[in-house]
């Protein structure tokens, strides 16, 4: 009885100690989990910004990947994690907005801890240069008025890329065949060789191209235009800044996760994407800074959710 | 073109880069001889560390580990019947056998000179050919490459030996193992038993180390008291001299070697089908097509010369187009990027340097290979087979386990390797051979990828996989090699009868 008795404050005044010990955070490694495999796009903007958080936080981070499932299987790992902030979660917008309608997943936005988004690039549309059209409203016109005939090669069903076209494509009213490859990279060689109409990927791969004058980007999947791509309408300038889906990425605590903590963490991003150094290896990659904390970030979550959730089910793909 | 090649051999022969190749090159040995460990494992961990420096430092790396664990992956091969990467498994054919004839020492020497000569045949063919290649790479669409799994596919036939229903039937077990999983062209769930783990379908190395390495350790706990292996095998000199080999091999090496680079310049190809192919074809050319599987040099000799020549080809695409040709490849393209150099048609004259530079050193550690494989490595590895099998059997397991659970952080892995290997064991114990089982799994898939996308483009005519130049091509080299096996059969099966009316 005494022996419970003694456990029990002494539970209780650990537990009342954790706040006074949060100044104190991080005061042990950190393990940060990528749900892809190394090597990869994630994993490489995840490596890259640890080099700098390292040094904000003062604590080592490990890295560790767990990739499968679209980046469910390492979500879910993650979301069973203690919620201490020594486990964070470094990914992109796919596996919280798109795979939860599309697999049983252990976790969603509303219970993840939001603590900031990092950065983003969009998505863009290119034809070759014999395509009867100079601008991303001309671009529009001819696909509507030709039902059916274009094919545009995608990162396949439930890729962020083909349901950024999709959102496009339903609000204007245009109907397009979806040819679903394994990436970028793929959608790339099927394009020049000539095997699909439309190339549908990110920016960075098809660059050399358009200066090459072998392909013209008409449009982009952000909001605003796109610098490198001058060619190319974002939404806003079509009428349809609503519309913007873009691959961006992320950094995420635990269900319970202290706020204190959460914003130690966004702190120590906010001044780690400062270093000049990781700013052109972002500009290399196509991708531009966007800091989006707390709860805003988790508001961005919920919008990108539902609207995706919409294009998903008007397609077919939504599973209850 | 020949200028900047020849102006980029001085940077290729730098210290620096001199040393990063020779360390590469021992990693990557080390990387492939020991199963389950991966050379794309090994070089995502190790460019970052390298990205301070010059960028021909992080790529000597890499392409030392690239080619060094190509033939690292023939040495448990060879010793152990494990292939120590998923391209060395054509390699286990003739290799282990050869092992257990008490010739070890000739295959490790074969399969190490095989692995410079495709090595340098393929770089040079990336240093002379490059442009012109990435042109083929982008004439084939979605229809080529469905004629390209057909034509794997089909020279199952000639793997599965004697036979034949069991060899159809590991096939298709194969084929099924490939269709877990979610459909691409769909998204519909395939056989994942509405379990998440199954939604991104196997992980072909967890297969194949399972199906491939578990089994052998198995047999060797077996066999734990009787003499594994005889007295003969310790021997590891080498059974006759270089020119030896080249009045022996040239054909086979000139043969695979093509077949490895034009593999190659197909992005997702890989280097176990160019392995698969060139075993084939160097069986099919044989005059003694029965003495393949029972230790024959010659299989050493197609396998490893055609594994290594996919690596420097399956470069091609990636520094011509910017499209990588496989996961290296691709982590070549990131380590460029981060050099702020970007890939595609501008990178030859934007820096020149870098990639006649990275050209040179793909040469070079190909030959690296002949004196650090032939010379170091080789006589170390060999000594394993002294060590009894009651280290031998605890330390390979570990290993593979280690191996697999990096590629994905994931502890089921471990669970799905176990399993597959038993299933291996059983199928071995059976007869059933395990080769076309790989195989399914590798071309089912990309046979039925690949048909479904020439139907989405074209809206369901099918005369496209026959009307297209290089499919109808294909198709004829499909038709010629079938009629060709055929008559032969038919000329055998004359034979024998004439020979038994005789008796």
């Amino acid at each position: 009885m005494k022996l419970t008795l003694l456990l029990t404050t002494a539970t209780a005044s650990a537990l009342a100690l954790t706040p006074a010990l949060a100044s104190d955070y991080p005061n042990r490694p950190i393990e940060l989990i990528v749900p892809a495999p190394a090597g990869g796009g994630t994993d490489n903007v995840a490596r890259m910004l640890n080099q700098y958080l390292e040094a904000e936080l003062g604590q080592p981070v490990a890295v560790l990947n767990v990739a499968g499932g679209g980046g469910a299987i390492g979500v879910n790992q993650f979301s069973r994690a203690r919620s201490d902030g020594y486990t964070l979660l470094s990914t992109w917008n796919s596996p919280i907005t798109t795979v939860p309608h599309m697999q049983r997943v252990q976790y969603s936005y509303e219970t993840l801890t939001p603590i900031t988004s990092t950065s983003q690039s969009a998505y863009t549309l290119c034809v070759a240069p014999d395509f009867p059209a100079e601008s991303g409203e001309e671009f529009l016109a001819e696909l509507q008025a030709n039902p059916g005939r274009y094919t545009y090669g995608n990162d396949g069903v439930g890729g962020t890329m083909r349901l950024a076209a999709e959102r496009i494509f339903e609000a204007f009213d245009i109907t397009a065949r979806p040819i679903p490859f394994g990436g970028a990279g793929e959608t790339l060689q099927n394009f020049l060789g000539g095997h699909v109409d439309i190339y549908g990927g990110s920016i960075t791969p098809v660059l050399p191209y358009v200066e090459e004058g072998q392909a013209k980007c008409l449009l982009v999947t952000s909001a605003d235009d796109n610098e490198a791509l001058p060619q190319a309408s974002g939404l806003a300038a079509l009428g349809h800044p609503e519309l913007e889906t873009v691959l961006w990425r992320m950094m995420l605590g635990p269900e319970g996760m202290a706020e204190e903590r959460a914003e130690a963490v966004a702190d120590a991003v906010a001044r780690a994407v400062e270093h000049p150094e990781f700013q052109a290896f972002l500009a290399a990659q196509g991708e531009t800074l966007n800091l989006v904390r707390g709860e805003e970030l988790r508001e961005r979550l919920r919008l990108e959710t539902q609207a995706i959730g919409e294009t998903l089910e008007s397609l077919g793909l939504k599973q209850q | 073109m020949f200028e900047s090649l020849l102006n980029a051999l001085p940077v290729a022969l730098q210290f620096e880069s001199l040393i990063s190749l020779f360390v590469g090159t021992l990693i990557g040995i080390l990387i492939g001889a020991l199963p389950g460990l991966n050379p794309v494992m090994a070089i995502a961990l190790m460019l970052p560390l390298t990205y301070g420096f010059d960028p021909i430092i992080a790529l000597g790396l890499v392409a030392g580990i690239y080619n060094g664990s190509m033939y690292g992956g023939s040495i448990p091969a060879i010793l152990l019947n494990i292939p120590g990467t998923p391209a060395a498994i054509a390699t286990t054919f003739d290799g282990y056998p050869m092992t257990r004839k008490g010739e070890g020492g000739l295959a490790l020497k074969t399969a190490c000179w095989s692995s410079a000569i495709g090595g340098i045949v393929s770089a040079l063919a990336l240093m002379t050919l490059a442009p012109m290649l990435a042109k083929v790479t982008l004439a084939f669409g979605p229809a080529e490459y469905f004629w390209v799994a057909v034509f794997g596919l089909v020279s199952i036939a000639l793997l599965v030996g004697k036979d034949a229903s069991k060899g159809m039937l590991c096939a298709l077990l194969g084929v099924i193992i490939g269709l877990v999983g979610v459909d691409t062209i769909s998204g519909a769930e395939r056989f994942t038993f509405d379990t998440l783990y199954l939604v991104g379908g196997f992980e072909l190395l967890v297969v194949l180390i399972g199906l491939y390495a578990v089994p052998p350790v198995l047999e060797m706990a077996e066999k734990r008291n009787e003499s594994y292996f005889n007295a003969e095998s310790f021997r590891v000199s080498p059974g006759g001299g270089a020119l030896g080999l080249l009045r022996r091999h040239w054909r086979t090496w000139s043969r695979s070697s093509l077949i490895g680079v034009a593999v190659g310049i197909l992005p997702g190809a890989g280097g176990n089908l160019a392995a698969l192919l060139s075993y084939n074809e160097a069986k099919r050319k044989s005059s003694e097509p029965e003495s393949f599987g029972t230790g024959n040099p010659v299989g050493i000799a197609a396998a490893e010369s055609g594994n290594s020549a996919d690596n420097a080809a399956a470069m091609i695409p990636s520094l011509t187009l910017g499209i990588p040709g496989n996961l290296i490849a691709a982590l070549v393209l990131g380590a460029l990027m981060i050099h702020g150099l970007q890939p595609g048609p501008q990178l030859f004259t934007r820096a020149p340097d870098v990639v006649f530079g990275f050209m040179w050193q793909m040469l070079l550690t190909a030959m690296l290979l002949l004196l650090l494989g032939g010379m170091v490595a080789t006589r170390l590895f060999a000594q394993v087979l002294r060590m009894p099998s009651a280290l031998l059997v605890p330390t390979t397991l570990v290993l593979m386990a280690v191996g697999v659970y990096t590629v994905n952080g994931n502890v089921m892995d471990l669970y799905v390797m176990l399993g597959f290997g038993l299933l291996g064991y059983l199928l071995n114990r059976l007869g059933f051979p395990l080769a076309p089982v790989v195989l399914g799994v590798l071309l089912g898939p990309m046979a039925e990828q690949n048909f479904r996308l020439t139907m989405l483009i074209a809206q369901n005519d099918w005369t496209v996989l026959f009307t297209r130049p290089i499919s109808l091509g294909i198709v004829a080299l499909l038709a010629a090699v079938l009629i060709s096996q055929l008559l032969k059969t038919l000329r055998q099966r004359a034979r024998s009868a004439a020979h038994s009316q005789q008796r």
